[in-house]
Order: C-alpha cells, then structure tokens, then sequence
C-alpha cells in the first residue's frame, strides 16, 4: 500500500508539532482531479488557524486533461505567491508523473505525497517512443517522497466519486501541519460539494491513519538531507514492496510500463471504407495506394481503440507491445509482415 | 484432437466417414485451431476464421455491430457452446454466419418462429435472433409481435439500416421519410415503424434502442438483454453506405457514424441542442430518435408458464 524510500521501518515516537513560522506547499496533478479544490481546502485550514495565506494556481490547460499547479504559501505575513524551486516543505501530488516532474520544487528535507495513479496526457505521447520522456520508477525516487496507492487506501470511500480518493492525501498531509483534526472535517464541510461529502470525510480519516508512514517518510527525509551534507554515503534502497509497485505501475486500462500501443491489421479482411482513418484523433492511419488502411503514425498513437472499435471488417486490434521495433506486431498476416520487410517504407 | 483431424487431407477425411463427422462436430474456438493472430483481442477467438473476410460492403454498420456484440459476449463467456444464434434472410442475418456458436440460418421473416422451437426444445440454451428491418418488421412483422406477446425467453437484436440492402436498395418500413430509395424515387412519402415502440406495445418485457456508432453502450444494451428473463429486444441503428448512404448522398461509412451521433438525444440530453442533418432541407432529415433501455419489466415467459423451468416471476 505504502512505502518510504530509505526508510529502516522503524516510527520514532510522536512528537507533538510546535507551531509552524510559515511553510510552503505545491499541490499539483491533472485536469479534474480536484488540485483547486485541495488547496482551498488547505488553505481554509490555514486562514482559520490565523496565517496570512496567498495562493496561486496555474490551470490553463486543465479542461484538456493537462497540468494543474496550486502554490499555498503561509505565515505571518506572506510577500509573494509563488513557491520558488527547492523551498517547498511539502508536496501534494494526485498524479504520479506530475509527481515526480514537480519535486524540483521541494527542500531537501522536504516531504511529497504522490499517488501512484497515473494519467498520461496525449501531448505526452507524441513522443514517448524514443523514451525522451523517461520518470525514474518508483525505486528511484529520492527520499522523503511517500508513494501512495490512494484507490487502494480509500477503497469503498471512492466507489462512487473516483476523485475523492485524492483526498486521502490531505488526510496523510493532515498528519505533518499541527492543526486538529476538527479545523480540517470543517473545511471540508465548507468546500466539499454535498454528494460526495460522506466520502470524502471517510476517506480523509482513511489517509490520516497513514500516519506511521508519513511521520517515517519525514524522518528518512531529515535524515538524508543530513547525511547528504556530512557525505556521500547513501544508497537508495531500490526494494520496493510488490504492492506499491503494482500501484504505480496500475495505469487506468492496467497497462504496464514502456508499453506502446500498436494497431495491428489484417490486411486481407481490410476493405478500405475510410472510417478508422477518418475516426482516429490523433491520425495515425491512412489508406495505402491499395485502400488499405496502414498504420503508419504509430508515434501518436494514443491506444484510445476507436479503430479497433469502430472498424466493420473486424480487422484491426490495438496491442501494447514492448518498447522497440515495432515492424512484427504492425501485420496480423505473416504474407504482410514479410512483404513490409522486403519494401520498407 | 482439433488440430490432428484439421491437418488430414480431404481424401483421409472422405475414406474415414467417422473422421468427417468428428471434424464438424469438432467446436473448438479459433484460438485452438491457430485462427486468430496473435494478441487479438478476446472476441476475434469466435469468429469463423475460416469464413472471413465477411461478405459485408466497405463501411457496412452491421460489422461494427457483429463486432461489438462478440465484445459482448466475450466478457460473459468462454466459449459459445451453449449460446445459439438464429437469422432469418438479409445482410444483418448474413452476420452469424461467421459467429463460431451454434448457428441456425433460417427462411426469410421466420427467425423467431425458428427460434421458438429451438428454446422451447432446449430452454437452457441462450438463444440469439439476428435480424433485419425487412425480415423483422416487414415479411416477419407478424412473428415479432407474437414472440413478444408471448414473453419468450429469446434476445432478438434488430439491425435496422432503413433499407433493404441485400435485394438492391429498396423501400423497407424503416425508411425515413423523404428518403430516396430504388423504389421511392421521388423521396419516401410513408411513415416509418418505430419498432422499439412497436414491440413494447405488443408486450416486449425489455425493450432497448442503440447505434452502430456508439458500441460501448451497445454492448451494455446487449449484455443487459441477455440477462433479462423474458422477450428482450434490442433496436440497433446501423448503416447502409451502399444503398442509403450513396443514394441519398450522405457520404461514406465515417460520414453516416457521424451523422449518427448528431441524431441522438437520449444518451445524454445535452445533445438534444446540437445540429442534426436538418440543416440540409434537400437530403432527407435524419429523426432524433430516444436511445437507451426505453422499457424493462418482468412477467411470466412462455417457458414459465409451460412449467419448462421453474417459475421464476
């Protein structure tokens, strides 16, 4: 369910948080997700505990699916609104790449918070295949960055609202800032649409008995940001917990890492009616001098399976196939698939 | 044993009558006889390979159907030993023939009649109509309002392209008006059938509407049809580009999909405000028509009643 890299296992004993000075938080993730949501949350929490909070949020693109930032900065007085890179004391990410492409902005001794749920956006496949876009696994990651499976911590909670399984993350933040329990049940009381307010509560709880974990995530962090300055002794541990790592591998149609997707075509049941051609978005296929369809973008496609679905001659699949050449899993036919290696083009 | 008997020569088959009738009794999924590619998706193993490629025009709606409805029932079963399809005449009952299940290719409007017979003889088969807006509603309208007044177990899936397809484009009872057809040159003049209505009226207990277009949603009509107890009909829109399509210049196979989605109201509402094909008064108006499960109820079926299974209403 959960893992902390560097980590020894061992919880130190509790120790009651004095008043924070100020702090900086990132929350990010993707379209829809609820990152707005999230940090005005937060930042209610914030407001009622007395701070002067500033926030600041990029969403431009997230109608599209596409990046959403939320800066949450507090303290006694607070200048600006931006976090600058390396001064965030915590991170919240509800998606995993964005996770990993945002932890430039946390401190050393720094905590993130990132749900292994992944979504990848379609800008983002253009160009995948030469591995251009390459996120260390999860037994790379640095320290202090604590992977959650949020699906499987929130189970039934989400059932009905998938989003709200992000909130078990600001049940497990709840656990690093000293404010009681009641300030946060009440924020999200106040922001929280109706419908999904039951679960979302049980699911803050859910994250917030995650507390072993995140306190050890805060320690392994200290603990290397110390031993990083003193010398160059550390070695991450690249053990990770089967559970985890199923977790982060878990994409929204359960497929694997580096596996692109290939629309294989028997060319012989293909009768050149244009639909695949004319239904793709991204326009991978095109009809050859034979009205046959080929594939023949295979770098933009996005495996949505339209093809596949909508094709009458039953003579298209979407595979995912393993990074690489990609020319033996183009043709169904073998006839096809030596003819294509005797004319490549 | 299915691939040793395939690998024999027809001369060995023919000495050997005994082998002949193992070889066709032989109901192997493709996947055993090394028919499907490697990788192909779950429903392309209850194909007939040996069949394909199907007889369909380039762009036909009614191989996206048969496509979806094998997607259907690969999610719910391994093989289809136990699932019978029954077709009367026309393309859409062309379509078993290259479903590897137990097949029964009947005459033309009867399929339901057939298909009476086969579940009252065997009702724990799961028994499949496939038919067409001219053998269902025209020559078979008869049959269709009997076997849902009767309440039989049976999943009949209408494919209703607006036209006869098979015999050279001609008037069917679907047609919508103002169409051109071989026999309405001038543009169609008569009302057409609403055939989901049709047979709710006539005591249909689950009564559903799809589009060729829209298969996800097609194969949750289908799936949910075939788990009703009682007569269960599914209405699915689909495309004849040859005939309907080219005659009354609507575009090829990917122009009809679209002008699918832009005819549909009721799967989600919001759609209601988009443009339909209205917006071009020469070509005939495409009706916007409710889709989704119009109508679902549960009474006692002919088998229940004939004490053939236990009654379960």
């Amino acid at each position: 369910m959960s893992r902390v890299n560097g980590s020894n296992g061992k919880v130190p004993a509790r120790t009651p948080p004095a008043r924070l000075e100020a702090g900086n938080l990132v929350v990010v993730g993707v379209g829809g997700q609820g990152v707005i949501l999230a940090s005005n949350l937060v930042s209610q929490v914030l407001l009622d505990a007395g701070y002067d909070v500033k926030k600041s949020e990029v969403h431009g693109m997230s109608q599209r699916g596409g990046t959403v930032v939320s800066h949450v900065r507090f303290g006694p007085e607070v200048h600006s609104v931006m976090v600058e890179p390396g001064s965030a004391d915590w991170i919240v990410a509800f998606e995993w790449e964005e996770g990993l492409r945002s932890l430039s902005y946390l401190k050393p001794n720094g905590v993130a918070l990132v749900s292994t749920e992944r979504r990848i956006p379609p800008a983002a496949m253009l160009d995948h295949r030469d591995q251009s876009l390459k996120y260390p696994a999860l037994g790379e990651v640095p320290f202090g960055v604590l992977a959650l499976d949020t699906f499987a911590v929130a189970g039934d909670a989400a059932a009905a609202v998938p989003a709200v399984a992000q909130t078990v993350l600001l049940g497990a933040l709840s656990v690093l800032l000293p404010f009681p329990v009641e300030a946060w049940q009440a924020s999200i009381n106040a922001w929280v649409p109706r419908k999904a307010l039951t679960g979302n509560l049980r699911a803050f709880e859910r994250g917030r008995a995650l507390a072993p974990e995140v306190r050890a995530a805060e320690v392994a962090a200290r603990t290397a940001a110390r031993t990083v300055e003193s010398g160059p002794e550390v070695v991450p541990s690249a053990s990770a917990s089967p559970v985890a790592h199923n977790g982060a591998k878990r994409s929204r149609d359960g497929v694997a890492e580096h596996l692109l997707p290939v629309v294989r075509i028997e060319r012989s049941w293909c009768k050149g009616c244009d639909i695949c051609v004319a239904m793709c978005p991204e326009k991978c296929l095109v009809l050859d001098e034979l009205d046959v369809a080929v594939f023949a973008r295979p770098e933009r496609c996005t495996g949505c399976q339209l093809c596949a679905l909508l094709c009458p001659d039953l003579a298209m699949d979407v595979l995912w196939v393993p990074a690489g050449d990609l020319t033996g899993w183009l043709f169904a036919n073998e006839e096809d698939r030596v003819r294509a290696a005797a004319d490549p083009r | 044993m299915g691939l040793d008997v395939v690998s024999r020569t027809p001369a060995d088959v023919s000495q050997d009558g005994a082998v002949a009738l193992e070889a066709r009794a032989d109901h192997a999924p493709a996947r055993a006889r090394g028919g499907a590619w490697e990788g192909a998706s779950a429903e392309k193993h209850f194909l007939r390979y040996g069949m394909m490629p199907h007889m369909l025009c380039p762009g036909c709606g009614h191989g996206i159907v048969l496509d979806s409805m094998l997607r259907a029932l690969a999610r719910s079963y391994e093989t289809l030993d136990d699932v019978a399809f029954v077709a009367g005449i026309g393309c859409s009952s062309r379509v078993v023939g290259y479903v590897d299940a137990c097949t029964l290719h009947t005459t033309h409007g009867r399929p339901l009649t057939f298909a009476t017979g086969l579940k009252l003889a065997r009702p724990d088969l799961e028994v499949v109509v496939v038919t067409g807006d001219g053998d269902g509603l025209s020559i078979g309208g008869n049959h269709l309002i009997h076997a849902a007044r009767r309440n039989i177990d049976l999943t009949c899936v209408l494919f209703n392209n607006e036209i006869y397809g098979m015999t050279g484009g001609q008037l069917a009872p679907t047609t919508i008006p103002g169409a051109y057809t071989s026999t309405s040159p001038m543009g169609n003049h008569e009302r057409p059938f609403d055939a989901a209505r049709l047979v709710e009226a006539a005591g249909g207990t689950f009564v559903a509407r799809a589009q060729s277009f829209r298969t996800r949603d097609f194969e949750e009509i289908f799936l949910r049809a075939l788990d009703h107890k009682g007569f269960s009909f599914v209405e699915v829109m689909t495309d004849c580009t040859e005939y309907f399509g080219r005659t009354n210049r609507l575009g090829n196979g990917a122009d009809l999909l679209f002008s699918q989605a832009r005819a549909d109201v009721a799967i989600e509402a919001d759609l209601a405000g988009r443009p339909t094909l209205q917006e071009v008064p020469a070509r005939p108006v495409r009706p916007v028509m409710e889709m989704g499960v119009l109508h679902e109820s549960r009474r006692q079926t002919l088998e229940e009643a004939m004490g053939l299974v236990e009654d379960g209403s």
